[in-house]
């Protein structure tokens, strides 16, 4: 019993510590951000308030246009990703097709492959279809993915058929029971993709900068870029600590409204098989 | 279950649909109206106001050209705008015009990616002229094979920062910077104290090779330094430079002037600001950040030489695209000759913190008065006469990497400078057997 509370105190302790550590290059991040710029940084800022750090960075580049074109790509891609890998999972889950173990494989292989790798040929292919320099040729290489279609597969074949059968005798068509019985069970999947997916696309820097010219069709990081790779000079870190403000803002608020969903869709879907 | 699969095909295409006319289909403007339009990338190192004084200067042009329109394209920094370049030609769309590193000469040329520039120069009636007027030390790398590849824009040299505050109460006079590798060591060792360093050099990767190729100009008497001009060879292990490596360790090692390890490049100003290191070598860039934060009295000088004076060059040049309509072509040439009008050069230089490219430029109102306001932003051009290009070979940034790893070996003592050397020369030398 006393062995179980140290227990319990040193892993407080230890989470403490590493809230900590996780905590303070926000601090420093927003400390830097609005406080006057100054050579000798330290972790708090010892000079004073202002706004002038966000007013410049603000005025400098497009921000507001870049903020409706992450906006736009980040929902967007979101929602087809959500449409395409519930309709693929459901398929290679439950329904029985020549191919399907193959079909499988290969949309498997797409997670190993890192992205980075295949910016020429979407390139490419975007030149081809007369896509490039557009939102479309953004997201449209992300409209499927693999990821999601995985876990989602894994959740779906957990779902009992004996459920599904049950549906279907009280007159569910294909789609109600994909609606009202899978994709229910699945909810922690969905939200744990959602989370990557978002903050993927949100992050993303050199696929936007490749495949777009014009500030109408440019994303955050491009915006931030500018700022943070200023290394031929001196970094100004007051403006790289405000443009980051800026950007993380929205997500920063949105993790705190919908922390507890976040935690648990992390918890569902890391303990099911 | 027909009907439903029908049905949720359907939908899904509509929402396609409905997503891509929502997001717009805005690309490939066409040139209805009967103008060119010009694509030109540009990175940007120096922070947010470059890239408006690009885009200003583009709406100056495009008003001075009815029938041009340049369209300026920032593609993040030099590294990220060579991919740009290469996903963009691959695809099919190039860039007209761009700017890219100096030494990137080498890889534009050997894979078409960019054109000889000598045929518009020969055509051009002042081309000769306007030719002649760049600095020598800066028109010196844009040459591949006896033809010229690129224009000299935003560049930069290597010079020393010192306190001259500190000069004075180490019993130094402020206004005789050390100018050899021994007086160096000196000045040095009377500027170290207990939370002051006497010299600092940026030693990460990226900056290294910088600094290395002034040490390795200043060490060599028969103009043999990193590299071959035609940069398909390296000479890294020469005696000499294995003695510029040696001496580099034994400011952190033998006589501790130098803070032991690797310094970032970005951190030492910073320190330099703070009084925690007494003399810098850094870029001309840097000055407007030390001129306006500096608490103490600084000079700036000459890189200290040894068996004689010299300093690197660095920062990006104009390029035109190969493969792309005779029409573009001299538009594209018309459009560098713009930007580096003197006035224009000049105010570009005092914007960004560049060095100015051209001999005219220092002749210009603009210049002089800053030089007269800022006396220590002149050693830039001085120094400009004994300075040649940084290191720069066929793939370059492998070599500069393999230069880097090895000088780093050398100074978290894994490897002796000769060790170190050897073995830069012998990977460099795999990685360049293809270009023989």
């Amino acid at each position: 019993m006393h062995a179980k509370k140290t227990k319990s105190i040193l892993i407080t302790l230890m989470s403490i510590v590493i809230a900590l550590v996780m905590l303070a290059p926000l601090v420093w991040l927003v400390g830097t951000a609005f406080t006057e710029p100054s050579f000798n940084m330290s972790f708090i800022p010892k000079t004073k308030f202002t706004l002038e750090n966000i007013k410049y960075v603000w005025n400098a580049i497009p921000f507001g246009q870049y903020y409706i074109n992450t906006l736009i790509l980040v929902i967007v891609t979101f929602s087809v990703q959500f449409i395409t890998s519930t309709m693929a999972a459901y398929a290679l889950a439950i329904l029985d097709f020549k191919g399907k173990t193959v079909i499988f494989a290969i949309i498997f292989m797409q997670i190993i492959i890192p992205n980075d790798v295949l910016i020429t040929p979407n390139f490419m292919t975007l030149s081809e279809l007369g896509l490039t320099n557009t939102k479309i040729g953004i997201m449209l290489p992300f409209y499927g993915s693999a990821l999601a279609i995985f876990l989602l597969r894994q959740h779906f074949k957990s779902v009992p058929k004996a459920l599904a059968e049950a549906a279907k005798l009280d007159g569910a068509t294909t789609w109600q029971t994909i609606w009202r019985v899978y994709m229910p069970t699945a909810k922690p999947a969905y939200l744990s993709f959602a989370v990557i997916s978002v903050s993927y696309h949100w992050n993303n820097y050199l696929w936007p900068l490749i495949v777009t010219n014009s500030p109408a069709n440019r994303t955050l990081t491009v915006g931030l870029a500018i700022f943070a790779k200023s290394k031929e000079a001196n970094m100004q870190w007051a403006n790289v600590c405000a443009a980051t403000f800026i950007i993380i803002l929205p997500l920063l608020i949105a993790f705190f409204i919908l922390q507890r969903q976040f935690m648990e869709s992390f918890v569902g879907a890391g303990i099911k098989e | 279950m027909k009907k439903t699969k029908k049905i949720a095909a359907l939908g899904l295409a509509v929402l396609m649909g409905a997503m891509t006319v929502l997001t717009g289909c805005s690309g490939n403007e066409s040139e209805k109206d009967g103008t060119l339009h010009l694509t030109f990338y540009y990175p940007v190192n120096v922070g947010g106001d470059a890239a408006k004084l690009i885009e200003s200067a583009c709406e100056e042009f495009n008003a001075e050209n009815p029938d041009i329109v340049v369209e300026p394209v920032y593609t993040g920094n030099y590294d990220d705008t060579v991919t740009k370049i290469q996903t963009a030609i691959q695809g099919g769309t190039p860039p007209d015009v761009f700017v890219s590193l100096a030494t990137q000469r080498f890889t534009m040329a050997s894979t078409g990616m960019a054109m000889p520039l000598d045929d518009l120069i020969a055509a051009d009636e002042e081309g000769e002229e306007y030719i002649a007027d760049f600095l020598p030390g800066f028109m010196e790398d844009s040459y591949v094979d006896g033809k010229i590849y690129s224009i000299p824009f935003q560049r930069s040299t290597e010079i020393m920062y010192y306190n001259k505050d500190k000069f004075v109460e180490a019993g130094l006079d402020p206004e005789d910077p050390p100018e050899t590798w021994d007086e160096l060591v000196e000045y040095a060792k009377k500027l170290t104290t207990d939370d002051c360093y006497g010299v600092g050099i940026a030693l990460n990767s990226g900056s290294a090779q910088w600094t290395f190729t002034a040490y390795s100009l200043q060490n060599s008497t028969d103009g043999k330094m990193l590299m071959s001009e035609d940069g398909k060879e390296v000479f890294f292990d020469t005696p000499e430079n294995v003695e510029a490596l040696q001496f580099w360790l034994d400011l952190q090692n033998k006589h501790k002037v130098m803070a032991e390890g690797i310094v970032q490049w970005t951190d030492l100003p910073t320190q330099f600001l703070a009084g925690e290191v007494a003399m810098i070598y850094h870029t001309t860039g840097n000055m407007a950040n030390i001129n306006s934060n500096a608490t103490f009295e600084y000079g700036t000088c000459f890189l200290p030489g040894n068996k004689q004076m010299a300093a690197p060059t660095g920062g990006g040049n104009f390029y035109i695209s190969s493969g792309i309509s005779e029409e573009r072509v001299q538009a594209a040439w018309k459009f560098i000759k713009f930007m580096t009008e003197t006035e224009r050069a000049a105010q570009w230089s005092l914007d960004t913190g560049y060095v100015a490219t051209r001999q005219s430029c220092f002749e210009t109102d603009l210049i002089k008065n800053y030089y007269e306001e800022v006396p220590q932003a002149k050693v830039a051009y001085e120094q400009i006469s004994v300075a040649k290009p940084e290191l720069t070979t066929y793939n370059a940034a492998e070599i500069w990497r393999v230069l880097n790893d090895n000088i780093q070996s050398a100074v978290v003592g894994d490897a002796t400078a000769k060790e170190a050397l050897k073995n830069a020369q012998k990977e460099a030398e795999e990685i360049l057997a293809d270009y023989q």
